[in-house]
């Protein structure tokens, strides 16, 4: 299988502490990717100078084969890799179907044939079809800050998924959701997965949601990782259950 | 638009058309320096009010554009060249401006443009070889256009208001485009918007090169609707005139800064009953307004509306105008 996101000797650090200490990992094609660790073990910043967010102090992140250490998020996104953040990010004063079109309207055309073109750039259909697909339809002109904190959550979600990315990178979805919209995110994140054969990578504490979602797990503590494989495998792993509870 | 919206859009054009038939020629001063102010309000809405970008630079803006023009056509440019080069030139400029606001937001970047704005007012009175310093340019003629003389003050008022609407149509058909989507993006959420692919840098620049060639184009029909121009128009007071209309009208509604701009035109003539305590009448109303209503007055309008459709279910929606689709 080939490789959608490989990062090579990723470090980054901040004044004297080291956040991410030379982190190598590649993302297979197909893949739900997850990523665990115990709070500040660097994951969320291993994800932001993958991202584009943070510039690493060293390292190569390639996408496809191609380059793209330190590119601007608009232009990586651009490439194909879209995200999400760990707090909730929706736009409150744009309806549920805004939300969704903007999600997906730069990769139409350029600025200046979108200003010209269709108000919704020819996305409406998309865009209400992914309204359907995460169950939104009785919600679609409401204004994005209306809804419930789960329903912004899978809104969030959607909104990734919108430019029909090649990898989405997902900080935290289930943090502060309920277990009813935990299980339907989930359901939903499989339901796309399986029917796009898209290519996830997911940053978790909730490990039943992990070990339920992803088909490979790595574990990360103080910058490194620590272990890798199959979700049943790790949560067996002696060396994963020592650095999540301690000596 | 809602039906409730074209209607009272319809309403309002045939009042601007009538009312200049049953004014005498100051009371057409007044309403022609309306329709010049709301375009530069329209302008410094579309940086605040959708792209969320403070500026205290638009008075500036409209005194470039003034200058521009009063210039140009006494140097013998036809008007209509001047005009555009108006708005071009306010354009570049607008756009240069806009770099600073690619670093820093808020209350830093009201500085940056009150900086601005005070070197424009500089530049205004102290190179008297262009400007002519506080002596002012005077004797700026109102432009004949294919035999049409607008020198009267009704045919200049309707001209302005010919200008506003193919404007306000431009800036209306670009906020319903997806630019008007990414222009929201920018105010509420400028992080996810960069990480959905929004170019953050181009649309930030491209909003603040919008308003202020709208600024600078007000400026254009400025000139010769008072004829005779001075540095002191174009200082400070001016900027913050512009962004009162713009809150009080309603920050982020396409029409706000139509009532904005009425407002503060009209209220000061309502206000001259008061003569001496007219500013501390209007002072006192804008602080009641802002505390109560900080949404503006069709903020204001929206709640009304909105609170009278909880009682009766099937009134018609004012659509908001926020997102400009």
């Amino acid at each position: 299988m080939s490789a959608v996101l490989e990062v090579t000797r990723l470090r980054k650090t901040f004044g004297g502490i080291t956040a991410v200490d030379g982190v190598s990992f590649e993302v297979r094609d197909g893949e739900i990717l997850g990523i665990i660790g115990p709070n500040g073990s660097g994951k969320s910043t291993l994800f932001n100078c993958v991202l584009g967010q943070l510039m690493p102090n060293d390292g190569t992140v390639r996408v496809d084969g191609k380059v793209a250490t330190g590119m601007r998020p608009c232009d990586l996104n651009r490439l194909g890799v879209s995200r999400t953040f760990q707090l909730l990010q929706v736009f409150p004063q744009l309806s549920v179907r805004d939300n969704l079109i903007l999600a997906g309207q730069e990769h139409r055309g350029s600025m200046y044939s979108r200003l010209i073109g269709r108000a919704d750039a020819g996305l409406g259909a998309a865009a209400d079809r992914m309204i359907d697909f995460f169950r939104l339809s009785h919600l679609s002109g409401e204004p994005a800050g209306a809804l419930s904190y789960g329903q912004q959550k899978l809104l969030d979600a959607a909104m990734a998924f919108m430019a029909g990315p090649r990898l989405v990178m997902l900080d935290e979805p289930a943090g502060g959701v309920n277990l009813t919209m935990l299980g339907h995110l989930r359901e939903r994140l499989q339901a796309y997965h399986a029917e796009h054969n898209a290519t996830f990578v997911v940053i978790e504490h909730q490990m039943e949601f992990v070990m339920a979602l992803c088909t490979r797990v790595l574990v990360m503590a103080e910058g490194r990782i620590i272990a890798e494989g199959a979700p049943g495998d790790v949560r067996r792993n002696p060396i994963v259950i020592d650095a999540y509870l301690g000596h | 638009m809602s039906r409730l919206g074209v209607m009272a859009v319809g309403v309002a054009a045939i009042v601007a058309i009538a009312t200049p038939f049953f004014l005498k020629p100051f009371g057409i001063y007044l309403i022609t320096m309306w329709v010049v102010l709301t375009i530069a309000a329209i302008g410094l809405n579309l940086t605040l009010g959708y792209a969320g970008q403070v500026s205290l630079a638009q008075g500036a803006f409209v005194g470039i554009g003034a200058y521009s023009v009063a210039l140009l056509t006494q140097a013998g440019w036809p008007y209509p060249a001047a005009f555009a080069a108006a708005g071009a030139l306010c354009f570049g400029i607008g756009w240069v401006l806009g770099y600073p606001a690619l670093r820093v937001q808020h209350h830093y970047l009201a500085f940056v443009t009150l900086a601005f704005t005070t070197l424009v007012f500089l530049v205004l009175r102290n190179e008297e070889w262009l400007t002519h310093g506080i002596y002012g340019i005077s004797g700026i003629s109102r432009p004949t256009m294919l035999g049409w003389s607008t020198a009267k003050p009704r045919d200049f008022y309707f001209f302005s208001l010919g200008t506003l609407t193919v404007l306000a149509a431009a800036t209306w058909w670009m906020l319903r485009s997806p630019w008007g989507r990414a222009f929201v993006a920018l105010r509420e959420n400028p992080i996810r918007a960069l990480s959905l692919g929004l170019d953050t840098r181009r649309y930030t620049l491209m909003a603040f090169a919008i308003g202020s060639s709208l600024g600078g184009l007000s400026g254009a029909l400025y000139a010769p609707l008072v004829q005779f121009i001075e540095p002191n128009s174009f200082a400070l007071a001016l900027s913050f005139n512009l962004l009162l209309m713009v809150i009080v009208g309603g920050s982020g509604y396409f029409f706000g800064p139509f009532v904005g701009a009425l407002i503060a035109v009209l209220l000061p003539e309502w206000l001259r009953v008061t003569q001496g305590y007219y500013l501390i009448v209007y002072a006192a109303a804008i602080m009641v307004m802002m505390a109560l209503c900080p949404s503006g007055l069709l903020g204001l309008a929206e709640r009304a509306l909105k609170a009278a459709q909880r009682h009766s279910p099937r009134a018609p929606a004012l659509h908001t105008e926020a997102t400009g689709s």
